[in-house]
């Protein structure tokens, strides 16, 4: 109803153009500061922007502390995923990887740390990175997107140092298990495989698809994603979102969600999901209760 | 001395003891001049100590025979006769001497007298002559103080400087030599000097007045002159009309219309004045005109106390007479409104030309009692116009000069004063008015110099020229725009309406060679209509579809696929872009709402406009926008992915170019068209 009062205003050229293009803005990626107080949204333009977590959740939240402390422009194409370390935020989109101190960020005129762009074989068209991985044990980033492979980066150095092929098509998303520690990837084509960190070998394929309990053949055969807590699995996107267990590899429970997904996480026992389908952010924080939205 | 004296003194007694006998006494006198015996010079002879020693001594020789007389006398005897006798003759000798004494004394005491007398006169002569003097001196002082105080009236008059009056002055008058060293002469030569040129400046204001004279004189004679020359030089003008027109040299319009000019109410004066500058100086296309009344608006002037008296007598005669014929209340507001509303008798006529020789033809109103101005629009082309079904709004006088700043829409009174004077007369909004009156765009308002600051009334509102100059250029050119994007979008609604979809030559790399889809219908729905479709809640929502906008429905067909278009066309067409909401039926109901990629198809067509504006005046965008829309329906179509549970062929087989069908982790299809490759990709 706040946007009822914007009628009054009249609208120039600058504000129709800055309407429609918040209309069509989608959110890709988030990502928490490591103090927990702030949260970085990246979206379809390749902005990144900064919400103070603290302002808009404390009791006292008016309109303004939902907006954006700080909006910069990133990358040149949508900025897919984000993902933090203690003290950079990594964003990632077409084709690069920049890294931002976290500490500088909020100041005008922030530049990336560094930015690195993994060997790609084709060259025609740079292909997008939808997913990041942060492996924090062995210092790893691994990247995986349009081109079908996963590239890991030596966060020290900033060297490739291996890229798994496999995908048929290109990847969605990623996920740790932490345990092994091996490497989820659900991708266009389907399947969900497994890889190990240490051998870089594929070391299990589900093809979701297949499996007539989830899969909704209308939609697709694509996995948009993925969660894990190393005994269980959570994936969907053209099938329905469904729990596997691992090491069985059979899906145990559907969650009946007729959106395709596009985030998921575990939290402790429960599962979170999103399907951003505009320019806000969706915080819940109850299953099934949406608190609030943060806006761009 | 004294025998000086004593001759002196000799003529004198003389004369005093024989005065009668005087010339005999004076030969006797001459012969008795060495014996006679004066005692008076004896006086001066004799001491006066030894006199009164000699008294004294008389005195006591006088006690003594007295005394002896006594003795004598007492004692008796013979010899005492003669003794007595003797002493007799002695007392009486000194007895003479005693009165000797006596008349000595007195002759002394006489001479003192005198002396002392002499003195005091000759003191008292002194005396006044002292004090004579002393007066003389106290009156001479006076007159010297008088003197020293004295001002010659030279020293008030303001004499030349010393060094000019030696430059200027003649030798014969400054006679330096003269001068230099005397300051009295000096003065003087100066006090002639000024003498001098008074004379002179009194000759020349002689002069002076006389040539006054005679020049006033002349200008009397010229004056009648040349009223007599008015009539003849008006009879010339009416005579070189014929020239002035066949020269298209309007001298005498121009004249004409700053006549009437002068009657006009200040806003619409402004606006007349600084649109008549703006068109000499910068548009050509640009003329204005004065319409209406000239008389009316005079009669506008004149005091109507005649008439105000007869008001007041026929209204009192209504009361008294008969209450039946007191008109109705609804009329008596009906007749307030009226006045309220009323309209300057003059108008000013503004034509602007475009470049294709429509013309835009727009008067201006100013509202008397309400301080606003108002318009209306018309717009006439050279070639008559077919207005196609969906062009109705584009040119109506209504519509067409909605927002051409945003926000403008010309329904409202600008002025906040208005409020108050509409309460009383009972209207609600000048929006009902606003067909027969004109609007009251804000733009109006600032070309007559006309300010309303926001939400004050003001009693006056003063004209401001410099505002209506500042607001003239943009505001024409804004008008200009308008018409011409109007009338581009005339013409392209014809095409649309036949299910063409006009893209220009110059447009024509925006788009792939082949496009299968095609516009199928173009029609334009109201705006509650558009606000109750349910794929257009967005933008609704957003604040982007007000009542100000134009609003329009396209179909595009493909085989089975039927893709709505609702069209949002703002009156800022074309700087501010169409807004499109998509529906697409094919294969179920897909909007923005469940579907990314119909959500990608309206970011093409919405966010990135600015590709499709094409030249220039961008009048091109919405036909642009339009095909666009057909090749991306043509892209959505051609890549869907197969669905394995369905059996059959593909509908619609792929034949545009893509590199990747899918991308990102929304999934969108590559409905980026590059030129030339000819190849689709993303974002």
């Amino acid at each position: 109803m706040e946007r009822a009062a914007q009628q009054a205003v009249p609208l120039g050229q600058m504000e129709v153009f800055e309407a429609l293009q918040r209309l069509h803005m989608t959110v890709f990626s988030q990502s928490v500061s490591p103090c927990g107080k702030f949260l970085a949204a990246g979206n379809n333009y390749g902005q990144i922007a900064i919400f103070s977590l603290s302002a808009a959740l404390s009791s006292e939240a008016k309109e303004e502390s939902k907006k954006p402390m700080v909006t910069f422009q990133a990358h040149d194409g949508p900025v897919y995923s984000m993902v933090s370390t203690d003290r950079h935020l990594l964003s990632a989109g077409d084709g690069e990887v920049k890294a931002w101190l976290w500490a500088e960020i909020l100041k005008k005129g922030c530049k990336e740390l560094w930015r690195r762009q993994p060997p790609y074989r084709t060259s025609l068209e740079v292909p997008e990175i939808n997913a990041l991985l942060l492996v924090p044990k062995e210092n790893l980033l691994i990247l995986a997107g349009g081109d079908c492979q996963l590239h890991a980066m030596d966060l020290e150095t900033g060297t490739f140092m291996w890229a798994l092929r496999g995908h048929t098509d290109y990847i969605h998303c990623l996920a740790l298990r932490e345990r092994s520690p091996e490497v989820l990837s659900g991708g266009e084509d389907g399947a969900v495989r497994l890889w190990d960190l240490r051998t870089a070998k594929e070391v299990q394929t589900i093809e979701v698809y297949k499996h007539e309990e989830c899969s909704r053949p209308h939609n697709g055969r694509w996995i948009g994603c993925l969660a894990t807590d190393s005994d269980w699995m959570v994936c969907g996107g053209g099938p329905a979102l469904t729990l596997w267990h691992l090491r069985s590899s059979t899906p145990t429970t559907v969650f009946p969600m007729r959106a395709p997904q596009k985030h998921v996480t575990f939290y402790q026992d429960l599962v979170l999901t999103a399907a951003g389908n505009s320019c806000r952010v969706d915080v819940f924080t109850n299953l099934g209760y949406r608190a609030f939205s943060l806006s761009f | 001395m004294s025998s000086e004296s004593s001759k002196k003194r000799k003529p004198k007694v003389i004369r005093s003891d024989g005065a009668p006998a005087e010339g005999k006494r004076t030969r006797s006198d001459t012969e008795q001049e060495g014996k006679y015996y004066s005692e008076e010079a004896e006086v001066d002879l004799r001491d006066p100590g030894r006199d009164y020693e000699l008294y004294k001594y008389t005195c006591q020789e006088l006690q003594r025979l007295m005394a002896e007389i006594q003795d004598l006398k007492s004692r008796g005897g013979k010899d005492a006769a003669v003794e007595i006798e003797d002493r007799r003759i002695q007392s009486c000798v000194h007895f003479m001497t005693l009165k000797k004494l006596n008349r000595l004394a007195h002759i002394r005491l006489k001479k003192g007298r005198d002396q002392t007398h002499e003195a005091k006169q000759k003191v008292d002569a002194y005396h006044l002559q002292l004090q004579n003097l002393l007066y003389e001196v106290m009156h001479l002082q006076k007159e010297i103080t008088k003197c020293l105080e004295f001002k010659s009236k030279h020293e008030e008059i303001d004499l030349v400087s010393l060094e000019e009056f030696y430059k200027e002055a003649p030798p014969d008058i400054s006679k330096a030599e003269v001068t230099m060293g005397d300051p009295h002469q000096q003065t003087l030569a100066r006090l002639d000097w000024e003498l001098e040129q008074r004379k002179r400046l009194a000759e020349k204001y002689r002069e002076c007045l006389s040539n006054k004279e005679k020049i006033l004189k002349e200008i009397e004679v010229k004056k009648e002159y040349l009223s007599s020359l008015q009539p003849r030089l008006n009879s010339i003008m009416q005579a070189s009309l014929p020239v002035q027109e066949y020269l298209f040299m309007p001298f005498d319009q121009a004249h004409k219309q700053y006549e009437t000019a002068r009657h006009l109410p200040p806003p619409l004066y402004v606006l007349f004045v600084q649109a008549t500058a703006y068109g000499q100086a910068c548009d050509k296309m640009l003329s204005v005109a004065i319409e209406g009344s000239v008389d009316e608006a005079k009669a506008l002037f004149k005091p109507p106390e005649d008439s105000q008296d007869d008001e007041s007598d026929s209204d009192a005669e209504e009361e008294q007479t008969t209450k039946r014929r007191r008109p109705t209340l609804g009329v008596q507001l009906d007749d307030k409104r009226k006045e309220m509303l009323k309209r300057h008798p003059l108008s000013v006529l503004l034509d602007l030309k475009c470049k294709d020789d429509s013309v835009l033809h727009l008067t201006f109103y100013y509202l008397m009692n309400l301080n606003i101005m108002t318009v209306k629009a018309r717009v006439t082309t050279a070639t008559e116009l077919i207005t196609p079904i969906s062009a109705g709004d584009l040119l109506s006088p209504d519509s067409v000069l909605s927002c051409l700043y945003p926000g403008d829409h010309g329904k409202k009174t600008p002025n906040p004063a208005n409020q108050y004077q509409f309460d009383k007369v009972g209207i609600l909004t000048l929006r009902d008015y606003v067909l027969d009156l004109g609007h009251p765009y804000l733009w109006v308002q600032k070309l007559g110099g006309l300010h309303f600051p926001k939400e004050q009334p003001q009693h006056t509102v003063i004209t401001d020229h410099s505002l209506s100059a500042s607001h003239m250029e943009t505001t024409m050119k804004l008008l200009k725009t308008r018409v011409q994007s109007r009338l581009a979008l005339h013409k392209q609604f014809a095409s649309l309406e036949h299910g063409i979809v006009p893209v220009t030559s110059d447009c024509h790399y925006l788009f792939p060679a082949k496009v299968v889809s095609r516009l199928v219908k173009w029609v334009t729905i109201a705006h509650e209509d558009y606000t109750e479709l349910h794929f257009t809640k967005d933008i609704v929502e957003a604040g982007l579809a007000g009542d100000t906008n134009l609003y329009y429905m396209a179909l595009v067909e493909r085989g089975t696929a039927k893709l709505q278009a609702a069209v949002v066309l703002n009156p800022g067409y074309s700087s501010i872009p169409p807004i499109f909401q998509l529906c697409l039926n094919w294969k179920g109901e897909k909007t923005n709402n469940n579907d990314d990629n119909i959500r990608a198809m309206e970011s093409e067509v919405n966010v990135c406009y600015k590709e499709l504006c094409g030249p220039r005046p961008g009048h091109q965008l919405l036909t642009n926008q339009l095909q666009r829309l057909c090749v991306l329906l043509d892209v959505y179509l051609e890549t869907e992915s197969h669905d394995d549970s369905v059996e059959g062929p593909k509908e619609f087989p792929q034949e545009k170019m893509c590199l990747r069908l899918f991308r990102g982790p929304s999934r969108i299809k590559p409905f980026k068209y590059n030129h030339p490759q000819g190849f689709f990709s993303h974002r």
